[in-house]
């Protein structure tokens, strides 16, 4: 997989792609500034972007914007967002598409380079992955929403851990239940969520959509 | 004279308390004082004025029986100024003394100056007319319309008559009865004249300043009565003054402050129609100078200020002309018609002396007032208005400026402490771990992998704390983004459905920014905390250099700004941006919180906002 890291801080860059190398991924370019990580992107088109939300010049969110803008341009570019905070804002704007693709991780999720390195892979297969921290203050927010309200609880817990980009089978070994038993509520989140059964992984993506937007 | 104004001041200003207080009536004892003043005091003029008082005190009394009436059955408390029943003693009555002392200072001053050998005997015509002050045995007359000049010099003979002028012969000297007669008689003359002048609806204006006829002559029988009434009756006011004043000063004890307060602020030119009217006495009357007087009046009443900083100028004035009287006295040419000046009539070197002690005095009253008129006005010439409200600025702005020293002190000791026990502790923590795994590496593996995993749960509970500081002291997304986005995350972090209405097209200041975005929050965190609310409305919008930020829900309201420490705080913190905070919240609710923050906006934003909370 070949792989555009966007990182201003040296030391995070240079230990990112020697993560992401350790783990046979192909960097296909390290960029330090929002601009750069524009042009690296359309002219690489590489298969995943793991993007810092803080660049240069602006130091605000413009590697957010670089990667909007990107992904406007080639839409359903597969683009990680790393951040030292996380904010639904963001990654209601990251996911806004409907396309997927799409991962926003605090930077500290990092240090387990297992789960770090899936998450990418995740995000480069088209999936979502969201921060547990999103998830949960998704989950401690009381749904006022229709058809989320109608979810049972273990449902609702299902659909966190797919937000957060886990597969059935990592949630059926978080859960303690069979992989049967996921698919069976899976299931049951897209019909009470008014998905119909086409793509399953796009249907993931916009059963975390309606849960963002509850 | 002088004397006779200031207590005319005095009475006018006290009466016209009395005439609001006690209505129409009273004007009865002002009128018959200013009768009084200008005729003189006789048996006439004073048992007017007592008689008006006992009318006024009378009516005083009713009054107060009349308005004690309805209120007597309200307890009233027991307290020092009851005994005495100080209700029921009416203020005018304590006028009457007052009176009497001024009075008696008024024939004195006609007594002695009548009876002394270095007198005048100098007679006003107003005093002739009135019955008062001695025969005029000089050159007088009195024509139909006006008055001639008499010679030069008193004792000198004159004119000779026109037709219809009454002519007094000229008795340098009265010794025998049958001249004392003839003086009694052209006294009595020109009282007449006089009179009719003034029954004939003529002013005052009409007499000229040459009449007023000055003689030598004896003392005459009268100034020695003049004399002994005058005794007596400041012996009788003297001794009723103390009790009297008393009195007054218990009655007007709730106007004094007024007036002093009204005095002090520029009203003394209220003092312009008297002083101006004592121009009248020393010039003569004439058209011009009641012309001068009702500009003096329409002045005080329309421009207090400009006519309390006249008056001091005209004293000096006046002052000068005394002066100047004095020192034509002290030539070779030494004698000189007789020109009045105040109380004196300057022809000679005593009369002189006189004057000039009086110009001193109206010199010294000017002095006296000079600062509290001129120079209190220049002092606080653009003052007033403009500089009491930046007076009233500059506290605020020492109060708020206060309270973001003492809040920025306080947040830095809150970063401290926490960046002390948090992250610091962790990274001590963390250090010690990865020491121990350095030295376990070799040995045991397994604990040292346990050890590395417990190093690499520390850092990231650092990273943690780190990061929840810094969204403490300023939430990144209002750094990125501005106001409307960073209320936008919080709307999505708030556990309650909250609508937005945000239109801030720009960015803010940034403190400007973060005080309002950790208003927001307070408010957020409050109705989720203690309102029982299930909706929360939030509307931010800036119109014409003011942010107005509302936040408002639908729960069980009863908020109390003063209770808590979070609103107060939030008061505080955007009351250094001249912003205010109001708290609507009735019990059984809705709660709404209002603030609104003077700002302008920066630069447009650049982002638009997408989705809703």
């Amino acid at each position: 997989l070949r792989v555009v890291v966007a990182e201003d801080l040296f030391l995070l860059r240079d230990g990112l792609t020697r993560l992401l190398s350790a783990h046979g991924f192909e960097i296909a370019a390290a960029v330090d500034t929002a601009p750069g990580l524009l042009r690296a992107l359309l002219t690489q088109r590489p298969d995943v972007a793991v993007v810092d939300v803080r660049l240069p010049p602006g130091f605000a969110d413009d590697g957010l914007q670089a990667a909007l803008a990107a992904r406007r341009q080639v839409p359903g570019l597969p683009v990680l967002l790393l951040s030292q905070y996380v904010e639904q804002l963001y990654a209601r704007e990251m996911l806004a598409d409907r396309v997927g693709g799409v991962g926003y991780l605090l930077k500290d999720r990092v240090f387990n380079d297992d789960q770090f390195v899936d998450a990418i892979r995740t995000v480069a297969g088209g999936g979502t992955v969201l921060d547990p921290e999103v998830v949960t203050k998704l989950v401690g927010r009381r749904s006022h929403d229709e058809p989320l309200a109608r979810l049972s609880g273990r449902e609702r817990e299902v659909l966190g851990l797919m937000a957060e980009g886990r597969s059935n089978a990592a949630i059926a070994q978080q859960l303690f239940v069979t992989e049967k038993a996921v698919s069976k509520h899976t299931t049951s989140i897209f019909t009470k969520l008014g998905l119909a059964a086409s793509e399953d992984d796009n249907r993931r993506v916009l059963a975390v959509l309606a849960y963002l937007n509850s | 004279m002088v004397v006779m104004w200031v207590f005319m001041i005095l009475v006018w200003r006290v009466l016209s308390r009395v005439l609001r207080r006690f209505g129409r009536w009273a004007v009865l004892v002002p009128v018959t004082a200013m009768g009084a003043a200008v005729f003189g005091l006789n048996v006439w003029t004073a048992g007017t004025v007592v008689l008006a008082l006992i009318l006024a005190a009378l009516l005083a009394l009713t009054l107060a029986a009349r308005r004690a009436g309805p209120a007597g059955g309200r307890p009233g408390p027991a307290g020092p100024a009851d005994p005495g029943g100080a209700a029921g003693r009416p203020g005018p009555a304590a006028l009457l003394p007052l009176m009497m002392v001024a009075a008696g200072v008024c024939g004195l001053w006609a007594a002695v100056t009548t009876l002394l050998p270095w007198g005048t005997n100098s007679v006003s015509v107003l005093q002739a007319a009135a019955g008062l002050g001695p025969v005029p045995g000089g050159p007088a007359k009195l024509a139909g319309q006006g008055f001639t000049s008499p010679g030069k010099g008193s004792g000198q003979a004159f004119a000779s008559p026109g037709k219809g002028d009454a002519v007094v012969t000229p008795i340098p000297k009265p010794s025998s009865p049958a001249q004392f007669a003839a003086l009694q008689n052209a006294r009595r003359q020109l009282a007449q004249a006089y009179r009719r002048q003034v029954a004939r609806g003529s002013t005052v204006s009409r007499v000229s300043r040459p009449l007023h006829p000055v003689v030598h002559g004896p003392p005459l029988w009268w100034g020695r009565m003049l004399l002994l009434g005058s005794l007596l009756l400041l012996a009788v006011g003297l001794w009723l003054l103390p009790r009297a004043l008393s009195d007054l000063r218990t009655w007007l004890e709730p106007v004094t402050p007024r007036l002093r307060r009204w005095v002090r602020e520029g009203n003394w030119g209220i003092l312009l129609p008297p002083v101006t009217a004592l121009g009248l006495t020393m010039f003569g009357v004439r058209p011009w100078t009641v012309a001068a007087v009702v500009a003096a009046v329409i002045l005080a009443i329309v421009r207090p200020r400009l006519a309390a900083d006249l008056v001091p100028l005209v004293l000096v004035f006046f002052a000068l002309y005394g002066f100047m009287l004095v020192s034509r006295l002290s030539g070779p040419r030494a004698f000189m018609t007789p020109t009045q000046f105040g109380a004196v009539d300057v022809d000679s070197v005593p009369t002189s002396v006189l004057a000039g002690m009086e110009a001193s005095v109206l010199l010294a009253f000017a002095a006296w007032l000079f600062p509290r008129t001129i120079g209190a006005h220049a002092r606080t010439k653009t003052a007033t208005g403009h500089e009491v409200e930046l007076a009233g600025r500059v506290q605020r702005l020492t109060e708020t400026r206060g309270h973001a020293v003492d809040s920025a002190a306080a947040e830095l000791r809150r970063i401290e402490r926490d960046l002390h026990d948090g992250a610091q502790a962790r990274l001590v923590a963390l250090g010690m771990n990865l020491r121990a795994l350095e030295r376990m590496l070799p040995a045991s593996p397994d604990a040292a992998r346990e050890l590395a995993a417990e190093a690499i749960q520390t850092s990231a509970r650092a990273l943690r704390d780190l990061r929840l500081l810094v969204r403490g002291i300023y939430p990144p997304v209002l750094a990125d983004r501005g106001l409307s986005h960073a209320v936008r995350a919080l709307a999505l972090d708030t556990a309650l459905p909250v609508d937005l209405d945000v239109d801030v097209p720009g960015r803010l200041s940034a403190p400007v920014e973060s005080a309002c975005y950790f208003a927001v929050a307070e408010a957020l965190a409050n109705a989720v905390k203690h309102s029982g609310a299930r909706r929360i409305h939030v509307r931010i919008q800036h119109a014409a250099g003011m942010l107005r930020i509302e936040v408002a829900d639908d729960g069980a309201g009863g908020a109390d700004p003063a209770r808590g420490t979070g609103l107060r705080g939030v008061e505080r913190r955007l009351g250094t941006f001249d912003g205010i905070l109001a708290v609507s919240s009735p019990p059984g609710g809705p709660t709404m919180i209002a603030m609104e923050v003077p700002c302008e906006l920066s630069s447009p934003k650049t982002y638009s906002c997408s989705g809703t909370g």
